[in-house]
């Protein structure tokens, strides 16, 4: 057995060149369940009486989201709340679908959408765009104001700030996934090579391993996916607060 | 000592520098956080919940950064240098 981590498999198109396929193909899926779960949650707010113990968890997460964003927003920001809701959910499921088995068993696709670079740059980017595209509707040009904030010279280091958001916002998502699955190569290639000392067999002790890995992989996706929401929804904020 | 060698064993000890690095300072600025999120716990403790989520929000954004140098770590270990061929084709 030999894993191979950052190789996928790859679809030529004709405008677009080579493309991962199985990132792709995972995405797909992952939007077709991120889907029915909304549906399945819109039912229950639909409902007005009785709702079930599973709505009712759902809500709670939904709730959650969309008090913290209304909470740092406020009425300016009432619209852009279902996108927050919709980048948590869709984050937490792209995260957590690395978990299924898929490419164990043969099928062409499988692993985390997010342990791959393409995923996660685009969601950094569609974050920085719209703060930046909603807060020049909202203010005009008087917005690029906050880049001469304290003193005028300070302008680079503040154009610099706002430039890195978006590279530290993917590279965080990006490389805790990535560690995640990296995590599982390393212990199979301690199990392949079949270490014993002394009496002790390394290879055989390591083989219950990933089940931990797996636990701290579930945390860290979740965890990721809060920060990536939250952070999105501070830098929204700082872009569309009226100033005094 | 050939030069596959020297390259192999100078790869494998700045692999070890940057993992004791990135352990060093992230175990220092997590102690940080939780003993502060303790006393805050010990001081208020009806605002346990909400000092949580802060707590873990904090440790979320801050254990990016060591996980950003094993990654590169990593880069440098299996791309740059590919240690693993180098040390299988010196036996």
């Amino acid at each position: 057995m030999k894993e191979h981590i950052g190789e996928h498999y790859i679809w030529r198109l004709p405008v677009l060149g080579a493309v991962h396929a199985d990132t792709i193909v995972t995405t797909w899926l992952v939007m077709i369940v991120s889907l029915a779960l909304f549906a399945w949650i819109g039912a229950s707010y639909r409902r007005s009486q009785y709702i079930g113990k599973r709505h009712a968890i759902a809500e709670g997460v939904i709730n959650y989201i969309s008090d913290l964003a209304s909470q740092s927003l406020g009425a300016a920001g009432e619209p852009f709340i279902p996108f927050f809701v919709a980048l948590f959910i869709f984050i937490f499921l792209l995260n957590q679908f690395g978990m299924l088995p898929f490419k164990t068993v043969g099928l062409p696709f499988g692993g985390s959408p997010t342990a791959d670079i393409n995923t996660v740059v685009p969601l950094a980017l569609i974050v920085f765009f719209m703060i930046q595209i909603v807060a020049l509707r909202r203010k005009g040009v008087r917005y690029f104001g906050h880049l001469l904030k304290p003193f005028w010279w300070l302008a680079p280091i503040n154009t610099l700030e706002e430039l890195v958001r978006p590279i530290t916002l993917c590279a965080r998502l990006f490389f805790n996934i990535f560690v995640g699955e990296l995590l599982f190569i390393i212990v199979a290639s301690v199990v392949i090579a079949r270490v014993k000392i002394g009496w002790f067999d390394l290879s055989l002790s390591m083989t219950f391993v990933p089940f931990l890995i797996q636990f701290f992989n579930f945390f860290v996706g979740t965890v990721q996916a809060f920060v990536f929401t939250l952070l999105a929804i501070v830098y929204m904020s700082l872009a569309i607060a009226e100033e005094h | 000592m050939t030069s596959a060698a020297f390259v192999a064993a100078l790869t494998l000890l700045s692999f070890g520098i940057i993992i004791a690095g990135v352990a060093f300072g992230s175990a220092i600025g997590d102690g940080l956080v939780a003993s502060k999120a303790v006393e805050s716990i010990a001081r208020q403790p009806e605002a346990r919940p909400n000092i949580m989520l802060f707590m873990f929000l904090g440790i979320g954004i801050l254990e990016a950064f060591p996980i950003i140098g094993i990654g590169f770590a990593f880069y440098i270990f299996l791309v740059v240098a590919n240690v693993p061929s180098l040390i299988s084709h010196l036996k």
